[in-house]
This record gives structure tokens, C-alpha cells and sequence, in this order.
């Protein structure tokens, strides 16, 4: 069942946890768009490695649970490989070499590299959002948003209010399906669950909103419990990212 | 179908946020974010499923779209479809969505499509049209965005049967969808304080 990702401290307080949330976040984006310039197989390759192993050894990530935050990737990165070899334009032009033809369809080569591409690319994205989920605290993530980010703090920590009920909508959630299935409802998922989840998230949110309220909340200037600033080591991280980007396309 | 809400052209709208607009547009952003993280998995389970006519998919596509709507038909304040789809994008990246940080720029592209539709009214027209252009304005920013990211070498024609695929999707699920979803939660008494609970 969905739960909020518990985090060791080891993570936490290995080099890539103590990093500005801030920075990781724009380091996620930079190499996103930069990967997005070429669909050689190459440079997402190395930065899909480069990222692994920076989880294990600089956020001290157990490879196990890399491992098991990864699991779900390979079934996306297939189905978008495969959509673009067998749909993609190469396939209709008849100078390139044909790798595979049955009937009609044509399967060339260059539609097999750029479907390859697209898939390492699948994972190389993922395998980015799974390293930063499992150093990253949601709390510290929306400290750095508000302090270093300037997002407004009423939406910052509004947002983080709801996010911390996750654990009693999954449980909302339990509780719904074996309503429906104590009226002799056929159990697994049916739409109806998302409104009767959408009721109860909403009645919380306003005792939330209420007892936030009542402890005047964003009435006025805050003075702040925890802290976020930049570091020496956000800097190294910022070039050293710009660097991996930078050799990764030159590969491609 | 027809008008969802009564009014077409409502009063003047009230912009700033209370702390309750901010909570429950977030709230419901998190509980979408919940629902993607298994429409996430589902969706590349899916596959197999629809090998022959990949495209037949993205007729499921608005589900992803849901939040960019539904919030804003509820707050009706200006950037609430943009907070409510990043609130969501933020939460299935943190629980570990398949799709990594790039949630949050497709989140992104989608608030941002649909909040221009919402701001081109002045936050005044709730009526279905405007809800279906706004989820189709979305659907829009998720095909250039996926086009650009996940389906840069397939072909124009496949590449259109898509847009046209979620198109279709966005009115059906997404605007259908959050005008159905309002009025449960309306009949259930909890938009009460809300301008859809009139």
C-alpha cells in the first residue's frame, strides 16, 4: 500500500541529503532538458550510471532499495522503446536498411537506435526521480522551496500540511473498499472509491485548514525553526552536475 | 450536457486565498497524486494490452488531467489548477513515480495550459465549454511536452492520432469527469463555503 517514503538517516545525512532540495530539483530539470536534445543512446546511458552511482555512494542509498525503487521503470521504458521503433517515421522510407519486416510494417535501423534512445532515456529520467526521492525529506524539500526558492509560504507549507495525509488517505482509501465490499460490492477498484476518497480528503482539509487558522497561520512574518542555506558543497554539486551533463551529450 | 454550475457569468470573483482555498486545492492535488502513482503503474501495465493500436490508449490519457480542472471548478481562484496538478506531480515524484522529475514539468505544462484558459475569463465563466477547452488546452501542453520527451521519432500521423486520442480523452475524463466528481462532492455537503457548493 502507498505510504510516505520513511527515510534512514544515513541518507539523510549522507552528501546528496544534506545538498539544497532546491538545487537537486533544478539538477533533475537541467539534465531532463538537456537529455532531451538527443535521442543517441549513449549520453542518457551515462548519465543513468553516473546518477546510480552517485545514489550508492553519495547518498549512501542500500542497493537493494535502489533496486526496488527501480523495479517499476523497465515495463515504461519498454513500451516507449517499442512505440517508437514501430511508429516512427525512418520506418516509411525506403533507402534505409530494414531490420525486421512482416507483411507492411517495416522495422529500419534507424528506428530501432531511436527507439533504444528513448527507452535509456525512460530510465535515465527515473532512475534521477528515485535517487532524489530517497535522499530527499518532503519537510527539508519545502523548507528550501520557501527559503531559497521564495515560493510563497502559505502555499509551501499549506501544501506539505496535505501532503503529510497521505498515510490517513491510504487508509481512507482500506476503509472504502471494505465498506463496499461488507454491502456485497465486488471488491477490487471502481470510480465511485475516488469520490468517497475526495470527500473525506476534502472534510480533512478543512479541520486542517481550521486548526491552521486558529494558530494564525500566515497572518504574518514567520521566524523560522529550521533553516536552509546554500553551501560550498551545493556549489560543487551544481558544477559537478553542469560537468556530467556537459560530458554526456559530447558523448552522444 | 449542460451548464455546470448555474451561472455563466458569475460576480466578480474574490482572489486572494483563504488558508482553506490553499489546504483543500493541495489536498486534492495529494489525493491525485495517490491516484497517479497507481495510474503510473497501470499505465505501463497497460501496455501489452493495447500493442496493436498504441494510440487507443491516450483515450485514458486525461486522467492525468483530472486535477488541472476539478480544483479550479472548486476554489476558483487564480492558480489553482497550476498548484493543484504540481501539489500532485510533487507527491508522485516523492513516492517514486515512474516518470521521475519529469511529473513536475508535464504537471507543469498541464496547470499552466487549462490556467489560461481560466484567466482568459477572468476566473467568471465556470460553464462546461470552458471547462472542456480548458482540459483540452491541457491534453494540448501534454502532447507538445510528450512528443518532445517521450515520442520524439514517431511519425506525424501516429503523432496526430494521439493529440486527437487525448483530445477526445480530456472532454470525456477530465472535464466530464471533475463536473460529475463536483457534483457528488457537492450533494455530499462538503464544498459548503465553497463557490461550487452554491
Amino acid at each position: 500500500m502507498i505510504a510516505l517514503v520513511e527515510l534512514a538517516d544515513r541518507q539523510l545525512s549522507s552528501p546528496l541529503g544534506r545538498a539544497s532540495p532546491l538545487l537537486k530539483l533544478g539538477i533533475a530539470l537541467g539534465w531532463l532538458l538537456g537529455l532531451a536534445l538527443t535521442t543517441d543512446p549513449v549520453p542518457p546511458a551515462f548519465v543513468t550510471a553516473v546518477t546510480l552511482a552517485s545514489g550508492l555512494v553519495l547518498g549512501r542509498i542500500p542497493a537493494a532499495r535502489l533496486a526496488a525503487g527501480l523495479a517499476p521503470l523497465w515495463a515504461a521504458a519498454l513500451g516507449i522503446g517499442l512505440f517508437n521503433a514501430l511508429f516512427s517515421a525512418a520506418n516509411t522510407d525506403p533507402s534505409l536498411a530494414v531490420v525486421a519486416q512482416a507483411g507492411p510494417f517495416r522495422l529500419t535501423e534507424p528506428a530501432v537506435v531511436a527507439g533504444v534512445g528513448l527507452a535509456v532515456r525512460v530510465i535515465a529520467i527515473a532512475s534521477v526521480g528515485v535517487v532524489f526521492g530517497l535522499t530527499t525529506d518532503s519537510t527539508r524539500l519545502v523548507d528550501s522551496l520557501v527559503q531559497q526558492g521564495h515560493l510563497p509560504e502559505r502555499f509551501g507549507y499549506g501544501a506539505l500540511a496535505a501532503y503529510q495525509a497521505i498515510p490517513r488517505l491510504a487508509d481512507d482509501l482500506a476503509t472504502l473498499r471494505q465498506a463496499r465490499r461488507i454491502r456485497g460490492l465486488r471488491g477490487g477498484w471502481h470510480p465511485r472509491l475516488l469520490v468517497g476518497l475526495l470527500i473525506l480528503a476534502i472534510r480533512h482539509g478543512d479541520r486542517l485548514a481550521l486548526a491552521m487558522d486558529a494558530r494564525a497561520f500566515g497572518s504574518g512574518p514567520r521566524s523560522r525553526f529550521r533553516t536552509v542555506r546554500w553551501s560550498w558543497w551545493d556549489l560543487v554539486l551544481a558544477v559537478g552536475a553542469a560537468l556530467v551533463l556537459g560530458v554526456a551529450l559530447s558523448l552522444g | 450536457m449542460g451548464v455546470a454550475t448555474g451561472q455563466v457569468t458569475g460576480p466578480v470573483p474574490a482572489t486572494r486565498w483563504r488558508t482553506r482555498d490553499i489546504v483543500v486545492t493541495a489536498i486534492i492535488g495529494v489525493a491525485f497524486g495517490v491516484v497517479f502513482w497507481a495510474w503510473g503503474l497501470a499505465w505501463s501495465g497497460l501496455d501489452p494490452l493495447f500493442s496493436l493500436a498504441p494510440w487507443a490508449k491516450d483515450l485514458l490519457y486525461a486522467v492525468w488531467l483530472v486535477p488541472a480542472v476539478l480544483a479550479p471548478l472548486i476554489v476558483r481562484k487564480p492558480g489553482a489548477a497550476v498548484f493543484a496538478e504540481m501539489v500532485a506531480a510533487g507527491v508522485s515524484t516523492l513516492i517514486g513515480s515512474v516518470w521521475g522529475p519529469d511529473t513536475l514539468l508535464s504537471g507543469f505544462v498541464q496547470g499552466a495550459a487549462a490556467e489560461l484558459v481560466f484567466a482568459f475569463t477572468l476566473y467568471r465563466n465556470w460553464s462546461f465549454p470552458i471547462l472542456a477547452a480548458a482540459a483540452v488546452a491541457s491534453a494540448a501542453g501534454a502532447w507538445i511536452h510528450d512528443w518532445a520527451i517521450y515520442y520524439t521519432g514517431v511519425s506525424l500521423e501516429v503523432q496526430l492520432l494521439r493529440g486527437l486520442a487525448m483530445a477526445i480523452s480530456a472532454v470525456v475524463i477530465t472535464a466530464g469527469g471533475s463536473v460529475l466528481i463536483v457534483r457528488a462532492l457537492r450533494e455530499a455537503g462538503v464544498l459548503e463555503g465553497f463557490p461550487a457548493g452554491r
